[in-house]
């Protein structure tokens, strides 16, 4: 069989070597038809949505090729070949975009995406269990609050007028604000993200974490493992497909920053440091009515993010990783 | 009544208002700024826009039902005083004739019930048909335009528009998705409808797109912005001294400030009005343009707004730019001077006397940075528009219109009151002096809905707030004598799309040296990349249309 296999749950890596794939025999098309006819069945609504919801708007981008006016419709928009992408690529705005984005990605690699895997680590050693879901459910909660909500909580606590700021003027104790200084902004949103996201990103590495055999902790304290020995020879090796798997879904998105989060506070420390290509395309497609241009722009975002999958995901191969997929 | 003539007008900026929950918003240099009519379909534009031909305007004859106690001065909003005891029914039985029609209008303040409204279902019961509102916040109603007009599926049966959230390429939306009302008002054909033909030329000149009668007019007011102070606060803690100077402005916020109390929101618009910085551009004496962002005027105000921002005057929640709840905060007296469209005035007290009846809010008098002459250019005749989607079935469009007719009965009608006043009993009381005394319903469902597509001539009729036409009336007539007619007055220009995105840079460097985060030497650089992205050629544009006139 040639079709890519998506590994849906990560396999426990720790417990048993993995198995070796199977002989691989030419089989003819009418006994794999027979063989697979009911899973090809189930499968069928699934590719109907997507082809409908996914793969026919995707016919749309053929825009980013005209001077497109949704007035005047996608037939009678005169075509004018490459010239949105070039526009494109000399805009300094879109470049300044790309940059920024860029680097909100980087920051966020490194600050936000380890954190739901210490969590994972640590609320893994709580023993209790109704401390644990406890806490659980209070880290996940805010993932349900909407970004307006999570902004507007942190204006009302850390903003000039917010909770904070008045009780360190009451005391004396000078005041700041941390919601309108540009240079702090990358720490403000992704201490947004962390309060909003981390929680739930943390059940994924839960749930590796709970296939884990008890039986090897157990034979490891017999064998006098410490803590922590038993969390780097356990507990990390079996996050690990789990955790390459997230980091090549996370460069896929690499370009995708959070659109709401950022247009919700791009009047406080402007576009300087706000703009991303998301609200750039935003900005530039619906509200200035340049839809070619702004679809040129998300077309090449695109590109470039299903570039980096394949590429991360070739990567991982090559070190012996599942990775997102691979040809069985 | 006075129309809510950008309740709170936005601004382009506020197009990215934050967190506008509950409507709200002011703040807009946009006012000013005049309509951003952007649009037009790349390149070859239309005939050169704001041409207007007479026969397609419809003919005007005049209706007056009662004379105004505070007649118009130059031009200024007159006011009534009380409600004639008899009131003319204009209409014997309703205008409709049962259809359903859905209707999208900005509301600058919290959004009422649709279902089990009364005051909807009095309107609808009277006018015989039913108009289904989806009311969106007026901060944010150009971005959902921008959206709701690319579909054309999704476009409801009568859309109210703003001009200065008029998005681009509309010359090619207009004629694709509203239908063209020339054949049914211009000229005589009007007289059917006898409220829409005492609205004035000049306002309906304002309503011709590529040639043709497109919208109704929400008629506007010559002055259509102002800077607004708590004058109950002020005289609580025994401030006497207005302001007549930007020095003194700024010197009055400064102790207006406290740690738990700011002076103001975000004054931007306030910085252009004393500055008298042109809406778009200035005609120099050897004919040439100078757009608003090349005068001395629009730096001085830009380095006066900044002054302001740094020295702490303005709200921590205005510097993050959170203008959606500008109102709340100023009508909760956490700021006390805002800039705001002159009907957001009456909207406050609409939504102030009940809970709070010593609330009062009133305007500076005009004055210059300078303490000179102060300048305060004058309003469209019409700032806000409906359009009618466009249909095969002209019947439709004829009781559309008949509605419309009805929504433009003027002061002294009972349908006027009715509109503007609810259902006696329900929405308001009657006084001793005739007067409507509203009641805690109306502060919920009696919202601007019906009034964005179509209304009468401006005059102000709010009699329901004590003493509150006489002292707009008063504060327009002495102001009005300021009021001069910006270049090319009273014409609706539709630029070409390739300029849609000139003013958003120049929108975020406002913000940016406004908060001081970046310096005012960068204006002369966003100026040279204005110009050479286009702004030349928007200049020979504009020069083109003043060749031409």
């Amino acid at each position: 069989m040639t079709a890519p296999t998506v590994l849906a749950a990560p396999r426990p890596v720790a417990t048993r070597s993995r198995p070796s794939p199977p002989e691989q025999r030419k089989v003819s098309l009418r006994t794999r038809w027979r063989r697979d006819r009911s899973l090809i069945i189930m499968t069928v609504p699934a590719v109907l949505l997507l082809a409908v919801f996914a793969y026919v708007p995707m016919a749309g981008n053929i825009v980013a090729w005209q001077d497109y006016s949704p007035y005047i419709g996608i037939l009678d928009s005169p075509f004018i070949a490459w010239d949105n992408f070039a526009r494109v690529l000399t805009s300094p705005a879109f470049l300044h975009a790309v940059q920024n984005t860029l680097v909100i990605t980087g920051f966020q690699l490194v600050f936000y995406f380890p954190l739901p895997i210490i969590l994972a680590l640590l609320l893994n050693s709580v023993l209790t269990p109704a401390i644990r879901t406890t806490i659980q459910s209070i880290v996940y909660l805010p993932h349900f609050f909407s970004w307006v909500l999570v902004v507007t909580v942190f204006q009302q606590m850390f903003g000039g007028a917010g909770l904070v700021n008045q009780i360190m003027t009451q005391n004396g104790w000078g005041s700041f604000d941390l919601m309108t200084n540009p240079d702090t902004f990358l720490v403000l949103i992704t201490s947004q993200a962390v309060w909003k996201d981390a929680g739930w990103g943390i059940i994924i590495f839960l749930a590796a974490l709970a296939t884990v055999d008890p039986a090897l902790y157990e034979a490891s304290v017999v064998d006098g493992a410490s803590r922590w020995r038993r969390m780097w020879h356990i507990s990390l090796p079996a996050l690990r497909p789990v955790v390459i798997l997230l980091l090549i879904l996370r460069l896929g998105d690499a370009l995708t920053v959070g659109f709401e989060q950022l247009i919700l506070q791009r009047g406080a420390v402007g576009a300087q440091v706000s703009e991303v290509i998301d609200t750039f395309v935003y900005y530039q497609g619906v509200i200035n009515g340049d839809w070619g241009f702004a679809t040129a722009a998300g077309l090449m975002k695109g590109v470039i993010s299903l570039l980096l999958v394949l590429g991360a995901n070739k990567l991982a191969h090559l070190f012996g990783e599942a990775g997102v997929y691979q040809k069985s | 009544m006075t129309p809510v003539t950008h309740a709170s007008r936005t601004s382009g900026q506020s197009r990215r208002t934050f967190l506008t929950i509950l409507g709200a918003g002011a703040l807009g240099s946009a006012a000013l700024a005049g309509c951003r009519t952007e649009g037009g379909g790349g390149g070859e534009a239309t005939s050169p826009a704001g041409a207007v031909t007479d026969e397609v305007l419809p003919a005007y004859s005049a209706l007056d039902y009662v004379e105004p106690d505070f007649p118009s001065v130059n031009g200024s909003t007159a006011g009534f005083a009380s409600i004639p005891a008899e009131l003319v029914q204009a209409y014997d039985a309703p205008p409709g004739s049962g259809s359903t029609f859905t209707a999208m209008t900005p509301l600058w303040g919290a959004i009422p019930p649709t279902d089990g409204n009364q005051y909807f279902d009095a309107v609808n019961a009277a006018i015989g048909s039913t108009v289904q509102f989806q009311i969106s916040d007026g901060n944010t109603y150009g971005d959902k335009l921008a959206a709701v007009l690319a579909s054309a599926d999704d476009v409801p049966d009568w859309v109210c528009i703003p001009t200065w959230n008029i998005p681009p390429r509309f010359d090619q939306a207009v004629e694709s998705l509203f239908e063209d009302l020339t054949p049914f008002l211009a000229g005589d054909a009007v007289l059917d409808y006898p409220h829409l033909a005492n609205i004035p030329t000049d306002v309906w000149k304002f309503c011709v797109f590529n040639g043709k009668l497109k919208a109704l007019p929400f008629p506007g007011e010559i002055i259509t912005d102002a800077i607004f102070y708590r004058d109950d606060v002020f005289a609580a803690e025994g401030i006497t001294e207005l302001p007549t100077n930007a020095e003194e402005l700024l010197e009055l916020c400064a102790e207006l400030t406290n740690g738990q109390r700011w002076a103001a929101n975000d004054l931007w618009n306030t910085a252009t009005m004393i500055h008298g910085v042109v809406p778009k551009w200035r005609i120099e004496d050897d004919g040439t343009l100078t757009h608003r962002i090349e005068t001395e005027e629009y730096r001085a105000a830009l380095e006066w707004n900044a002054q302001l921002f740094a020295q702490g005057s303005v709200h921590p929640d205005a510097v993050a730019d959170n203008s959606g709840d500008a109102k709340a905060r100023f009508e909760s007296g956490q700021v006390l001077i805002s800039n705001d469209g002159v009907g957001g005035w009456h909207e406050a007290l609409a939504r102030q006397l009940g809970s709070n009846p010593g609330y009062s809010q009133r305007p500076f008098t005009p004055f210059a940075a300078d303490g000179g002459t102060p300048v305060l250019w004058k309003g469209n005749p019409a700032n806000i528009l409906s359009f009618i989607k466009a249909t095969d079935d002209k019947d439709k469009v004829a009781e559309m219109l008949a509605v419309a007719d009805f929504l433009a009965a003027p002061f002294g009608t009972a349908e006027y009151a009715l509109i503007n006043y609810g259902v006696e009993g329900v929405h308001y009381s009657t006084d001793d002096d005739g007067l409507p005394v509203p009641t805690e319903l109306a502060a919920t469902e009696l919202q601007p809905s019906y009034i964005f597509l179509a209304d009468p001539p401006v005059v102000n009729t709010k009699v329901q707030f004590p003493g509150f036409v006489e002292a707009f009336c008063t504060w327009m007539a002495d102001a009005s004598a300021y009021v001069q007619d910006p270049a090319f007055f009273g014409m609706q220009i539709t630029e070409p799309n390739q300029f849609g995105s000139l003013s958003q840079p120049i929108e975020d460097l406002e913000k940016d040296i406004s908060r001081g985060r970046k310096p005012l030497s960068d204006l002369d650089a966003a100026i040279e990349t204005w110009r050479s992205t286009g702004g030349e050629e928007l200049r020979q544009f504009y020069a083109q249309i003043l060749d031409a006139q």
